[in-house]
């Protein structure tokens, strides 16, 4: 319960701090998505079952608070999430570099997906959507990459702080 | 002694003598201590000055933090009686809000406001600025909303060119532009000229300036034209908007359960 709980509100600040710091002038237009590098991290160090229901949550609240109206992220950040969990202890994620490509792949993976889902979706075709996936999407990944190893070293001291979840993570792994 | 002064002399050979040889030794011993006092004194000025400094440090900071907080309240006095201002000019009674979020996500432009259904806040609701249209509401919370922005990608305004009254829908292109779709090719469109709201469509009241025309291109065919525009809110900067709390037209779901299909109103692309 606590351990849900601290997770719950880690994704809130997570999510309020993409909202509120991020989003503001001049960085706005490459803000790295910190959210992702969360549920990514979440990927490899969460168990499957609560994992992916947190990574749903973190979705569809970013749907909620988002101009879209389709709930593309409560789709597509579980999907990431399962995806992360699929490359668990298959990847070598200990290097800076290591970790920075495997975000920024996934980045890409996920833009190309909302496109692909909004270009199905939307009965009028989206010419003003592709421009941007070159010129701030590509650059606004790259700095996701970049900021991962930062990102992850926190997480990985906060995750380590509540010894509680390794417990508890591997008991519901069975 | 009144023997001495009287003689014209100055002191004898021998005084003479002494105090020559003890004068070096005196001026030594003097400039001793007044340099071991200069140094100590200066020692100890300097850790009164290093202290005072300290002190006027802090108080130039408290004094700058002051400055900023003032200059923070005279800004915000300037929006809020800008804002006053432009509600007091429009008829509507208006709905001010803060704003308090932008769009989590890349791909979307919307900001979250402070106000909600409490407050009166509806969907489809028009929001502006004193520079112009911001949006209209998407979502709503008992007490928090959800702007789209008009430069997100499904947004569409139904407008007009000021100056010549050509007829365009605004539609969105992120990054703080947008374009005018729908432009007729024979319309004489400049840059620099302002695109307004047209009142059509229902939703956004006629007149509401929406942005300036920055780049005009007619191709070789084809019966329209493109223009790009900025609009006149810059989105990126918004703190406080206005909510202009007219009743929205039914949305198209109730119009369209009630009876025959209709086309999709501005505001939103029909998705």
């Amino acid at each position: 319960m606590k351990r849900n709980a601290i997770l719950l509100l880690l994704g809130i600040l997570f999510l309020t701090f993409q909202t509120t710091l991020l989003s503001y002038h001049p960085i706005q237009r490459i803000r790295p998505d910190i959210i992702l590098v969360l549920i990514l991290y979440w990927g490899f160090t969460l168990p499957p079952v609560s994992g992916g229901i947190h990574a749903l949550f973190l979705g569809y609240l970013m749907d909620l608070f988002s101009g879209n109206s389709f709930g593309l992220y409560t789709f597509t950040r579980p999907l990431l999430f399962y995806l992360a969990q699929l490359f668990k202890g298959r990847l070598y994620l200990e290097s800076f570099p290591s970790q920075s490509l495997f975000v920024f792949v996934f980045a890409l993976f996920e833009g190309l997906l909302i496109l692909t889902l909004l270009a199905a979706l939307n009965p009028a075709p989206l010419g003003n959507l592709y421009p941007p996936f070159f010129t701030f999407f590509l650059p606004q990944s790259f700095l996701t990459g970049m900021i991962t190893p930062v990102l992850f070293f926190f997480l990985q001291k906060i995750f380590l702080a509540l010894p509680q979840m390794q417990r508890i993570g591997s008991r519901e792994r069975g | 002694m009144s023997l001495r002064v009287k003689q014209k002399q100055g002191v004898t050979f021998v005084d003479a003598l002494v105090t020559e040889i003890v004068s070096p030794f005196q001026r030594a011993s003097t400039f001793l201590i007044k340099t071991v006092h200069g140094v100590f004194q200066n020692y100890v000025v300097l850790v009164h000055l290093q202290r005072e400094n300290l002190l006027l440090k802090q108080k130039v900071a408290e004094l700058q933090k002051e400055n900023h907080q003032m200059k923070e309240v005279a800004y915000a006095n300037e929006r809020f009686q800008k804002l006053l201002q432009f509600r007091e000019k429009i008829s509507p009674p208006v709905i001010a809000a803060e704003v308090i979020g932008g769009d989590p996500s890349s791909w979307f432009k919307s900001i979250t406001l402070n106000k909600g259904e409490k407050e009166g806040i509806r969907k489809g609701m028009v929001v502006i600025a004193p520079e112009g249209v911001v949006g209209q509401i998407l979502k709503t919370a008992p007490y928090h909303s959800t702007v789209l922005l008009i430069t997100d990608y499904s947004s569409a305004i139904d407008a007009i060119v000021q100056r010549t009254r050509a007829k365009a829908i605004v539609e969105g292109r992120g990054e703080n532009r947008c374009q005018l779709k729908y432009l007729l090719r024979s319309e004489d469109v400049i840059v620099g000229d302002v695109a307004i709201t047209s009142g059509l469509g229902g939703n956004f009241p006629k007149g509401l300036m929406v942005g300036e025309i920055r780049k005009v291109e007619k191709r070789e065919h084809g019966i329209f034209q493109y223009a790009e525009l900025v609009p006149s809110v810059d989105l990126t900067k918004l703190e406080e908007v206005l909510v202009i709390p007219e009743a929205p037209p039914p949305p198209l779901e109730e119009k369209g359960k009630r009876g025959k299909k209709s086309p999709p109103r501005s505001g939103q692309k029909k998705k």
